[in-house]
């Protein structure tokens, strides 16, 4: 049997503050899981909560993986260690030998980018996309069967950020990862996820899902543009991030426009004209999103 | 070659900074000595007698034993202090209760005056070593244990939170979370309690002991000769300023590298 994480109508509330309602889902290995939704609607309070560093307050989670690994949405690198050290920890943290765990450290560090010179730096000298790809060389070193990650690629250039995608998917192929992720950048989610679960906030909750069928290797750039277009179409997510809901009358246009802004590379949208803000870039909220 | 340019180019600045000190020093003994031919040589001898009258003093061989024996005190006590304030204050540190409960119990013996310690501690111990060196851990213990305190509440939440996300074993938590944080509130209280403990050293020999620096300086003064006061002053001094300057700073540095390793060859 596949091991499987479980969440069954969790909620969750700071003090009175309800952040979290009702959430349900599943996650078998394997497979990624992609959560989108507004800043502030409650996705870093829903994975850690799936990483045991809150208490559940109602509802269930239950997880049979073994080997989860988290990469949080600040780096959190120990200042007082190099790069290298860093990427170690969680392997010095199994009782690892030292001359094994730097060498799986610069193995990993080389595989997202971080050269030697950058492993001997201590983090407060490393550039804030250098130091989240530390993170995520760390959580993934342990090899991980659960890796819970929040905007992991969101410091990251687009060219980074596709080679990091392809690691992510070799691994996941390697081990049969399950990859729960937060991010902002719907492309990435379609990019990446099996499943896209979008949230809406005050309480958080689930409003929409997406299940790709197609796996995530496969997928051809044009197809991915379509569906993040599709998805920006969809009224629950239109409502979810506070988007002018498409109207039917002005349908085509309004969402040719719209899909052009959402998933045209970054050259487009700049030289877009000035009738369409860039809505789809991760700018929740933002309202007149004039069609 | 990039460190060696940074070398070359900090050298004027180091130099500077030293030449600051130095005449500032000079400055010192300038006003020592102005003030020493106002006053006389029975008030305030100038600085050359007192030098020659501690070159003298070591020469004869009086000065070394006095200086360890009371180096050994102090030491005691400040091994002591050290050993019960940074556990102790790490262990109320974890605890937020046991940093809440403790607070006022320390500020009750930060603002204890040591020499009433020192009366206590003659009551207890009498002339024996116990009294110096009691003083000296109590006087100390406080300063010590509120940087252990501070260093242990002061580490950010979300480094723990990682910490525990990656199953960091009790023991890696301390010597790979806590400690090197913690050490860079220590430290300072390390040195603060080092000079505390040489001052209080003296004082506490001064009122209950035959021998040591603070001894000799009692007797000094029964023989009315301010000279030898002084030099005795100037050896105590010197010794916490040498051991400051050559010891305690290098192992500073050394523990903060991770904190400016950017700052270049000098450190
Ligand atoms: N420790 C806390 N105490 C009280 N309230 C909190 C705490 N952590 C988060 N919150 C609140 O819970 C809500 C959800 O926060 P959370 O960090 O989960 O949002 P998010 O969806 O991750 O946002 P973002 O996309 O900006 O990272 C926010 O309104 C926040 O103010
Ligand atoms: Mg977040």
């Amino acid at each position: 049997m596949s091991r499987e994480l479980r969440i069954d109508g969790l909620a969750h509330a700071y003090a009175l503050r309800s952040v979290l309602d009702d959430i349900s889902l599943r996650l078998t290995a394997g497979r990624t899981l992609a959560l989108v939704g507004p800043s502030g609607c409650g996705k870093t309070t829903l994975l850690h909560l799936c990483a045991g560093l809150l208490t559940v307050q109602k509802g269930s989670l239950a997880s049979d993986f073994l080997r989860p690994a988290v990469m949080f949405q600040q780096p959190r690198l120990l200042p007082w260690k190099t790069t290298r050290d860093n990427i170690a920890l969680g392997l010095k943290a199994t009782g690892m030998r030292p001359a094994e765990r730097e060498a799986r450290a610069e193995t990993m560090g080389r595989a997202v980018g971080l050269d030697k010179l950058a492993l001997d730096l201590f983090p407060h000298a490393l550039s804030g996309g250098m130091q989240s790809r530390a993170a995520l060389a760390r959580a993934l070193a342990l090899s991980p069967d659960l890796l819970l990650m929040d905007e992991p690629f969101s410091a990251l250039d687009i060219g980074l950020k596709g080679q990091l995608h392809r690691l992510l998917l070799d691994h996941q192929t390697e081990h049969g990862l399950a990859v729960l992720m937060i991010t902002h950048d719907l492309m990435e989610a379609v990019r990446l996820a099996d499943t896209i679960l979008v949230m809406a906030a005050d309480p958080g909750r689930l409003v929409h899902r997406v299940e790709l069928t197609t796996p995530a290797r496969q997928r051809g750039e044009s197809d991915i543009y379509r569906t993040t277009a599709e998805l920006l179409q969809e009224p629950a997510v239109c409502a979810s991030f506070g988007l002018d809901l498409p109207r039917t009358g002005i349908a085509t246009g309004c969402h040719h426009r719209r899909s052009g802004c959402a998933v045209l590379p970054l050259r487009a949208c700049s030289s877009a004209d000035g009738a369409g803000t860039c809505a789809a870039t991760p700018a929740p909220r933002k309202k007149g999103f004039s069609c | 070659m990039t460190l060696l340019r940074a070398w070359l180019a900090g050298i004027p600045a180091y130099l500077w900074s030293g030449w600051g000190a130095i005449a500032s020093l000079f400055l010192f003994f300038a006003a020592w000595e102005a003030a020493a031919t106002v006053y006389g040589v029975l008030i305030l001898p100038p600085p050359g007698t007192v030098f020659s009258t501690l070159a003298g003093l070591i020469d004869s061989g009086t000065a070394w034993p006095e200086l360890a024996v009371t180096a050994r005190r102090a030491l005691t006590g400040l091994a002591l202090a050290i050993a019960a304030g940074s556990v102790l204050g790490m262990l109320a540190g974890v605890s937020m209760t046991a940093s809440m409960m403790s607070r006022p119990l320390v500020t009750v013996l930060l603002g204890t005056p040591p020499i009433a310690w020192l009366v206590l501690a003659m009551l207890w111990f009498g002339a024996s070593d116990g009294t110096p060196v009691f003083t000296v851990f109590i006087a100390c213990f406080p300063v010590i244990f509120v940087g252990a305190l501070q260093g242990t509440r002061t580490l950010d939440g979300h480094l723990r939170e990682m910490a525990s996300v990656f199953r960091l074993p009790a023991r890696m938590k301390l010597t790979d979370l806590y400690l090197p944080h913690v050490v860079s509130y220590l430290f300072p209280a390390w040195i603060t309690a080092l000079g505390t403990s040489w001052k209080v050293v003296v004082m506490a020999e001064l009122l209950s002991s035959a021998d040591g620096v603070g001894a000799a300086l009692a007797v000094s003064r029964s023989h009315l000769d301010t000279a030898s006061t002084l030099a005795w002053i100037c050896a105590v001094v010197g010794t916490l300023l040498a051991v400051e300057y050559l010891l305690l700073e290098p192992i500073k540095r050394e523990l903060e590298s991770w904190r400016q390793q950017d700052a270049g060859g000098l450190t």
